[in-house]
């Protein structure tokens, strides 16, 4: 692959979003073949193939190096990657997609306020319910490496693909970790955001891979790529 | 990815078998444990840090797995699976594969497969006795496989407590510095904030609610939680009850009126956990640092010694043995005496052997009475490249 591959949204709000966020620093975004295809193009920039892949799937083709660039959320590329900084680099961030992993506790634990309080309050919680209290997420790997940074260890993961703020009231978990733009579903299920409980302010970001192959005519297409980008006229 | 285990496969199995020897000599039984664990047990004992490090998975029928990441826990629960929670002591010893994932890649000295031989002995009450058996059992195989040179790194959690305990710190603060104690940098800081934080660090929580609640009528602090929820218009969401919450303000509220630490007592504690050196005078020094206290150091020091002593009626070159208060706080489940023994030259590698004292893991196992355990394990792969190594050294 002398050229550049770029994989984008196939599909979702987040394609809508990269396709006028492209379209607003002049770049025009089209499909090849049918319109059912998951190929496209720059118009203008002839080195650069478009892949619209699923955006959970650009995090593993960056990994993996089967992309040059990709656009994805960060939350996704940092929850997939262990060695996130040697893998990839963030190159341009493009203002959409904001959400942030957040640590939300029920409203009614009053006497929990930071992780801190967590590490204090989850011995007595075992001695009670005999077992440690549960964080459902699908951010295994955030919550894991975030609560180490903290030396909170006494927990236990339970993963949740979906409705995870649903979880505390449901009785299937006592905490969360879990993505919020506005806040207002973690209040709707009656949860807090810990003061110190924001993991990461995630958005949508154009990644390159360390690991793809690059040739000189990638690296050229890549360098136009971030500064048509970076400077939206 | 690798494709094989080691390229020395028969030189490994033939130092196993000069291990195997020693261990059954000293009347261990040799045990194969399933490969295959239930993740439950580690993660419970060790916590979330285990996938950090271990090859969890889902079979197909849900449950959660893992790849054994050590054979100190299959030992016990194959122990309790023989036994139930009867106290019967046993002696163990086994060679086996145990896997772990390197998040730094996989090399030589840090393989993502591994071999150890190692040895258990599960319910033996006589403490220091058996630590120094278990101890001198590792140096005597690792010598017999042929190793010359090594050292012998020796910690005590216990003795730290033991230390809180002597110099009558509150039962709560003795518990949550133990706890900080178990995090690198957490317990500074922790001993800090005991004894120089002025009070009302929580503004963070509803001071007014936090004044009313009295521990001595459980009743009225329930109300009073209550009605706090309902004037803000909070649900009562999950399975925490409000008990527990007004267990955990009422701490809160003993520390901020409690006095503060005193200084010389957190000096005399900081200064325990900066104790480092050499084995033969790291008792004296502990003693010295504890002399002021009313009743001096008592027993904890005199488990320390006995120890020592123990170790070099057993021909143990206590030159080769180093003391630091601070060592084995990170090692998973460890509860007391526990050590490491490395090659020097090689120290970067990680250590040849190690264990300790677990006296909570069979209850995480699933016994359901305390029972005490002490036991070490050799890193095969890592003892044969020292051997290999020195050897070469020697060689003309």
């Amino acid at each position: 692959m002398s050229r550049l591959t770029l994989a984008m949204p196939s599909k979702g709000r987040l394609m809508e979003q990269t396709t006028e966020r492209f379209a607003r620093s002049g770049l025009v975004v089209r499909k090849v073949g049918t319109d059912r295809g998951y190929r496209g193009e720059i118009v203008g920039m002839p080195t650069v193939d478009v892949a619209f892949i699923s955006s959970s799937e650009i995090a593993a083709a960056l990994k993996s190096g089967s992309v040059h660039c990709g656009i994805t959320g960060e939350d996704l590329v940092r929850e997939s990657m262990s060695d996130a900084a040697t893998r990839v680099i963030a190159l341009a961030p493009l203002g959409f997609g904001h959400a942030d992993v957040v640590v939300a506790v029920p409203a009614c634990w009053i006497d929990v306020t930071t992780v801190n309080d967590l590490a204090e309050i989850s011995g007595a919680f075992r001695r009670v319910h005999r077992r440690w209290p549960r964080v459902a997420t699908k951010y295994m790997n955030l919550t894991r490496r975030f609560f180490a940074d903290k030396g909170f260890g006494d927990y236990r993961i339970v993963e949740s693909l979906g409705a995870t703020e649903g979880t505390p009231a449901a009785g299937t978990a006592e905490l969360i970790v879990d993505i919020t733009t506005t806040g207002e579903t973690l209040r709707a299920n009656s949860l807090k955001i810990l003061a110190d409980g924001v993991i990461l302010k995630s958005q949508a970001n154009l990644f390159a891979s360390n690991i793809a192959a690059w040739t000189p005519e990638a690296i050229n297409a890549r360098e136009a790529l971030q500064a048509r980008l970076h400077d939206p006229d | 990815m690798t494709t094989e285990v080691s390229q020395s496969f028969e030189a490994l199995e033939a130092q196993a078998q000069k291990l195997m020897a020693v261990f059954l000599k000293a009347g261990h039984e040799a045990v194969a444990p399933a490969v295959i664990q239930p993740a439950d047990v580690y993660l419970d004992a060790i916590g979330e840090s285990l996938r950090a490090r271990t090859y969890v998975f889902t079979d197909p029928d849900g449950a959660e797995l893992c790849l054994r990441p050590d054979l100190t826990v299959p030992t016990c629960r194959l122990h309790i699976a023989r036994n139930g929670s009867a106290p019967k002591p046993a002696r163990y010893c086994y060679n086996g594969p145990a896997f772990r994932f390197q998040p730094q890649g996989a090399d030589e000295a840090h393989p993502r497969e591994f071999r150890q031989a190692g040895v258990e002995r599960i319910g033996d009450p006589s403490r220091e006795v058996a630590e120094a058996e278990i101890v001198t059992l590792i140096v005597k195989a690792v010598e017999v496989a042929g190793l010359r040179d090594w050292t012998l790194q020796t910690g005590d959690l216990g003795l730290f407590r033991s230390v809180l305990n002597v110099v009558r710190l509150p039962a709560r603060w003795q518990k949550r510095l133990g706890d900080a104690f178990l995090k690198p940098g957490a317990f500074r800081a922790e001993l800090k904030r005991l004894s120089q934080a002025p009070r009302g660090q929580r503004s963070d929580l509803p001071q007014e609610l936090l004044r009313s609640l009295d521990p001595g009528d459980p009743a009225a602090s329930e109300a009073a939680v209550m009605n706090f929820l309902d004037t803000k218009g909070i649900e009562l969401v999950g399975n925490r009850t409000t008990g527990e919450m007004i267990e955990h303000l009422l701490s809160v509220l003993a520390d901020e009126t409690a006095d503060r630490l005193d200084p010389e007592t957190a000096l005399m504690i900081d200064r325990y956990a900066s104790v480092s050196g050499p084995a033969r005078t790291a008792g004296d020094r502990i003693a010295a640092i504890l002399k002021d206290v009313k009743g001096g150091p008592g027993a904890a020091l005199d488990v320390y010694d006995r120890r020592l002593a123990l170790l070099a009626n057993a021909g143990i070159d206590l030159s080769r043995v180093t003391f630091s208060a601070e060592f084995g706080r990170t090692l998973a489940y460890y509860t007391g005496f526990v050590f490491e023994v490395s090659a020097p030259g090689l120290r970067a590698d990680g250590p040849i052997a190690g264990g300790g004292r677990y006296d909570g893991l069979m209850r995480a196992a699933g016994a359901n009475v305390d029972i005490p355990a002490v036991g070490g394990a050799i890193h095969t792969q890592r003892l044969l490249a020292a051997i290999t190594r020195d050897a070469a050294l020697v060689a003309p």
